[in-house]
Order: structure tokens, then sequence, then C-alpha cells
């Protein structure tokens, strides 16, 4: 790498919790302060891409949200239903034989449509490409919005795995092609001989599989097997971005029913990761009435204000309870984590809330980002 | 548009088995505890099955312990050695056969087999539960329509061979509108829903299953009319947040109608339930009877 590599900030949090509102508002507030930054999401809402007045698809492109912050805040949201195809623009650049087979490759067709995870990775390898091409201070992500959002953190390196080792070779090889391997023989990790299992488990896939979908299946991994060196790269760059010594972590959570049951299970899932959680972003979780609804007349209004403002003081009495609900819970499950509570937003046009959140976040970026 | 007070036209009755999905944080969870805990005030018993950890089951069903609904938690390892184990006959077979590094290594990278070998487990709870209502809590949107599409698009790749069998197989015990039925279940903001609106089309252009229900969660009440200009003559600070926020509110509710209201557009026909925005997100029982208050259990 040319540059040096970002600082990543990783949002991870169920869904429904205003994740990728949070990406963008942090991203925001760090190129107030004058940071190059990078917003990536892998679950790219349309109306948010227009409010920050970008496109959905696989190019950076230059946010436009306010003045002032020019060259300083860029997205990338790409097209979940493009990653197939991306992912084989991607590797197969330099290949185009290899790539014109791979996309008549009916096994690979279905296998990467199926697979969890794709689109994450396509995201990453974008990202790793973006970052050879310019140099980003910070890079904020936007994960999937699950409880398996950061399960693709590990993605990369295990699909790094499938390359590196001998695995991929061995597939491409089944069904009675000529082993190329060096010394003709396979080991695994262990060191213990291959060959012979391969006729066991070449007979195992022949009982799952007819003969032409097993040759498309050795075929598709033989394709994959030319571009392995590169794939490899792309997906240790990937993998440095996510859990690099100066990742942060942040876990993002609402007043949902799942809310907190979701942070907690993150949070154990980072443990697995060898990460913490750096901070919770409690969104929605009002902590108290807002001063401009006890500002208002308490009498003397039309009937039908009064009975506005008994839903809107309704709304506002439920929120402070539900923030109140979920900054116990998730204190008591995550003591040592420090929480940044936040109203509830409300306002036609989501640029606004970006920007409002932004105003709110920015006094935190010290926590959420280390800068 | 109906409020759903008044029943236009009855519901279809919903098949045995019913998948639950819809975007993340939606309360699809809860809505499947709901319709598991109504069939099983009506049936006695009741399956809610649950992929993953099993932690939200026991989350939505902590207040319906006693309302007959079983938990069944479909684990992806064990599925996958089970799937595999009646395809090749034999469990240990299976485990060499997953086991190998290289399979292993391929599994993970494209996890399709474990998907199917998932569904192969919820044809097989169905079988058990013998006519019962088991009501199945999918992934995510995008995710659980890439799910139902599996067995079809593996039907036509394998041709023949064990997967091509257990792929039959699936289609005709789920991929199947009398076999199953598939609620949607989606928020009132306008990407949401058109998100979902276009999930119900591919569901039924797709995987030939128009969903059975579409329940759209939280729905936010209406205000009186009259009270935003009111609000506006108030010519305060504090009364124009007040406008802001309510014309907000009505702004993110008319969209919701408007866009449900287009739904034929899409091809969608579907009456939608509007379940009624609620301090906090109810819970199994309370979905159940207001299910049943809507004929749609």
């Amino acid at each position: 790498m040319s540059h040096p590599a970002p600082r990543t900030i990783v949002c991870a949090g169920g869904g429904g919790v205003g994740k990728t509102t949070t990406s963008a508002a942090i991203a925001l507030a760090l190129a107030r302060r004058g940071h190059r930054t990078l917003v990536v999401t892998v679950d790219p809402a349309r109306r948010l891409a227009s409010a920050m007045g970008v496109e959905v698809g696989e190019n950076v492109m230059e946010a436009r949200v306010e003045g002032g912050i020019e060259d300083k805040l860029f997205a990338l949201m790409p097209e979940p239903r493009r990653s197939t195809r991306t992912f084989i623009d991607l590797l197969f650049e330099d290949e185009p034989e290899a790539k014109a087979r791979m996309l008549e490759n009916r096994v690979y067709l279905l296998l990467a449509d199926a697979a969890a995870g794709m689109h994450e990775v396509v995201s990453l390898m974008l990202v790793a490409k973006a970052i050879e091409e310019r140099r980003f201070d910070y890079l904020v992500v936007d994960t999937a919005p699950s409880r398996q959002g950061l399960d693709f953190v590990s993605y990369p390196g295990r699909l790094a795995t499938l390359y590196e080792g001998r695995a991929v070779t061995w597939l491409g090889n089944l069904s009675g092609r000529p082993d190329t391997s060096d010394d003709g023989e396979v080991r695994d990790e262990s060191g213990g001989l291959l060959a012979a299992g391969r006729k066991r488990i070449e007979s195992l896939f022949g009982k799952l599989l007819n003969p032409r979908t097993l040759r498309d299946l050795a075929g598709l991994f033989a394709e994959l097997a030319i571009v392995k060196d590169r794939f490899a790269r792309l997906a240790r760059v990937s993998e440095q971005l996510l859990v690099g010594p100066t990742t942060r972590y942040l876990l993002v959570a609402a007043p949902t029913g799942s809310a907190a049951a979701d942070a907690q299970f993150l949070s154990r899932r980072l443990k697995r990761l060898g990460q913490h959680p750096t901070a919770l972003v409690l969104n929605r979780a009002d902590p108290s009435f807002p001063a401009w609804v006890d500002e208002l007349p308490s009498e003397g209004m039309p009937a039908e204000l009064t009975a506005a403002l008994e839903v809107v003081r309704g709304d506002f009495a439920t929120r402070v309870r539900a923030g109140d609900h979920l900054a116990l819970s998730l204190k008591s499950d995550l003591p040592r984590t420090p929480a940044v509570r936040l109203p509830t937003l409300e306002a036609r046009d989501p640029s606004r809330i970006v920007r409002t959140l932004a105003d709110l976040l920015g006094p935190h970026l010290g926590l959420l980002a280390g800068a | 548009m109906t409020d759903g007070s008044h029943a236009a036209a009855p519901f279809p009755p919903l098949a045995s088995i019913v998948l639950v999905t819809g975007k993340g944080g939606v309360g699809k969870t809860t809505i499947a505890a709901g319709l598991a805990a109504a069939a099983a005030k009506r049936d006695g018993k009741a399956v809610l099955v649950e992929f993953g950890d099993g932690d939200s089951g026991k989350r939505v069903l902590a207040g319906a312990r006693s309302s007959g609904v079983m938990h069944e938690v479909v684990e992806p390892k064990t599925a996958l050695e089970t799937s595999v184990g009646r395809l090749l006959g034999s469990r240990m077979l299976a485990k060499v056969f997953i086991g190998n590094f290289a399979v292993r290594r391929m599994l993970r990278a494209a996890p399709a087999l474990r998907e199917l070998a998932m569904l192969d487990a919820v044809g097989h709870i169905a079988d058990k539960a013998k006519g019962r209502r088991v009501v199945v809590d999918m992934p995510a949107t995008g995710h659980g329509l890439a799910w139902l599409r599996l067995p079809l698009q593996m039907r036509d790749l394998f041709g023949s061979g064990g997967l091509y069998e257990l792929s039959e197989r699936l289609v005709h015990r789920l991929v199947a509108p009398r076999a199953c039925s598939v609620v949607v279940v989606t928020l009132a903001e306008r990407m949401v829903l058109q998100e979902t609106l276009e999930l119900c089309s591919a569901l039924e252009k797709e995987v030939g299953m128009p969903p059975a229900r579409l329940v759209v969660n939280r729905f936010p009440q209406p205000i009186p009319p009259g009270a935003i200009e009111q609000a506006r003559a108030l010519q305060t600070e504090a009364g124009s947040q007040l406008v802001e926020l309510l014309e907000a509110r009505e702004a993110a509710r008319s969209e919701a109608l408007i866009t449900l209201g287009g739904a034929s557009s899409l091809g969608v026909q579907l009456r939608p339930l509007l379940l009624p925005q609620a301090g906090f997100d109810p819970n199994a029982v309370q979905v159940a009877d207001w299910l049943v208050s809507q004929e749609a259990a």
C-alpha cells in the first residue's frame, strides 16, 4: 500500500437501530474536523444515498451533505445484486478467457447467489482497491443489519485460507482431472496423505451430484485457482483493514425488542474475534423530554392540538422509558463499555437527520473514533 | 385501504407451515411467535422454529411459557450432518465428507448446502408435528428470498443425484403454497415498505409463493386533523418544533399508506394488516390475540 492505512471504525448492531445513519453521521463529524473519510455501507438505503448526494454503485463518490467539507467526505455503497458480477470483474480483470468461463459456470452463479457474505466480501474488496488508489484518514464501515453482521470481519480471512492452501487446487482436480500439484500427492495441514482420501471423497460427491455438475464444480475451482494469489492478497488487505490494531468497534442499539440481546451477542462475537467494543451508541434513547415540549402552553389550546400534544407526550414518555430500559440493561451486560445516548430525531429530510446526528456525535469523537 | 377494523375480504387460511420473513428489526420474531401462540391456543400445540442460537425465540416466548408453543432451534452444523447423513446413508460418512479439508473450506465459503440442510430440517420438524402449525422465523429479507429460491435452483441445476432428490423434495414440501404460507413483516417507513413490496412481488414471481399476509408493524397512530395548523398558529419556537415533529409524523404515515395503496401496481394483491404502535413491542400472546381479532391467525 502506498498510503498509510486509514483508521477503521466498524459499526455493528441488529436490524432497525439506525446503523447506516449513524455511520454516515460519524463520517460527517470526522470530515468536519478535516479528516478525509470514506463511509462504506453494505446494506445501501437509496434514500440515504440520495440524501448524501451519492449513488448506489461500485465507485467511491464524494458525498454532498453540506458545504465547507469539500474533498473530505466520500461514500461507497455497492449494490448487493451486482456482487456476483463485481466479484468476477475484480478478480479476473487480467484473465478474459477464464472470466468468460466463470460467467457461464452454473455452479458459480448458484453458489455466489446463495453465498452469505459474498456481498460483504465484494464490498471490502472494493474498499481495498479504493484505499490503494487514494489516501483516507478514516474508514467507517456499516455492517449488515443482523447478528451475523460481524461474521464478515472473519470472512476475508476464511476465504483467504481457501485460496492460500491447497483446497482450491484440490477441488479443481476433482472427478479425474490430472493432479497438477508438484508432488502428485496432497497433504492436509496435519501432514496426512490425501490422495487416497480423494477417491473416497469423490465417490461421496458422486452420490450427491451427477457427473456434469461435479465437473462444473471442479471447473469453478480450477478457474478460481488461476486468480488465487490476487484473491488472497485482496482478502488479506481487507482483513487488515478490519482487524488492525487501531480498529474501533461501535455497537449501535435502539429500543427495539431485540436490541439489548443483539448488542450482547455481538459483543460476545467480538470477544471471539479477539476484539472488544469501543463504545455503545444508543439511538432513539431519549434521555428526557426535549425542553421545547415544556415550553408549550399547558392550557387554552384548541382540542385537536391538545389531543395531538397528548400523542406526542405519550411518544416521548415511551421513548424516555424505553431509553432508560435500554441504557440500564446494556450497562449491566457491558459495564465497562461507555455509552453515548442519543435522542430520537425526526425530520422529513434524511440529510438533515445525518447533520443533526453529526452535531450530537461531534463532542464524542475522541471516544468513538480516537480523533 | 382499510384500517383493518372491518374485513373487506376474508384472509385465506394459513398452511400448516408458515414462514415469517422481512427486514431485520421489524419485529419478525414477535409476529412469528404470535402466529405460533394463536395456533397453539386453537390446536393445543404449535412449533416455533428458529435458526441459530435460539435467543430471540426464548425472549419473545418468555411471557407465553404455558401457551403450548414448542421452541425448536435449528443449528446449522447438526442440520448439515443430519441431511448429508440421510443422503449418504450414514452419519459417519457425512462426517468424513464434511470434515474433508477442502470440502470444509468450500462449505464455509459457499454455505448453500448448509442452507438447504436447514430447510430440510424444517421439513422434518413439520413431518413430526403431524399437521400442527409450524412457524419458521426466517432470516432477514434478501437472504430469506435466496433461501426459498435455493431448492428450485438446485433442482434445476443438478438434474440428478442425491442433492437433486433433496431439492425436489423440498420444492414440494416447502416451496409450494398449498404446503406452506409466507408471512411478510414490515414497518411503515417508506424505504422499508418499498423494499418489502419488491420482496412480495419477487416471492410470487421467482418462487411462486405470493405472501399470505403482510403485517405492517408499529403503525403510527393518526393525529387529529387541523392540529398542525393550530400548532403553526402558536408562532413560538416550541410551536415550530412541534409543527416539524407532527409534519414528519404525518408525512411518514401518509407515505406509508400511499406506498401500500400502490402495491397493486407491483402485482401485490394483499390487504395489509396494520399493527398499531404501542409503548413497548407486544409479546407473543398479545400479538396472537390481535391476529385472532383481525381474523388473520
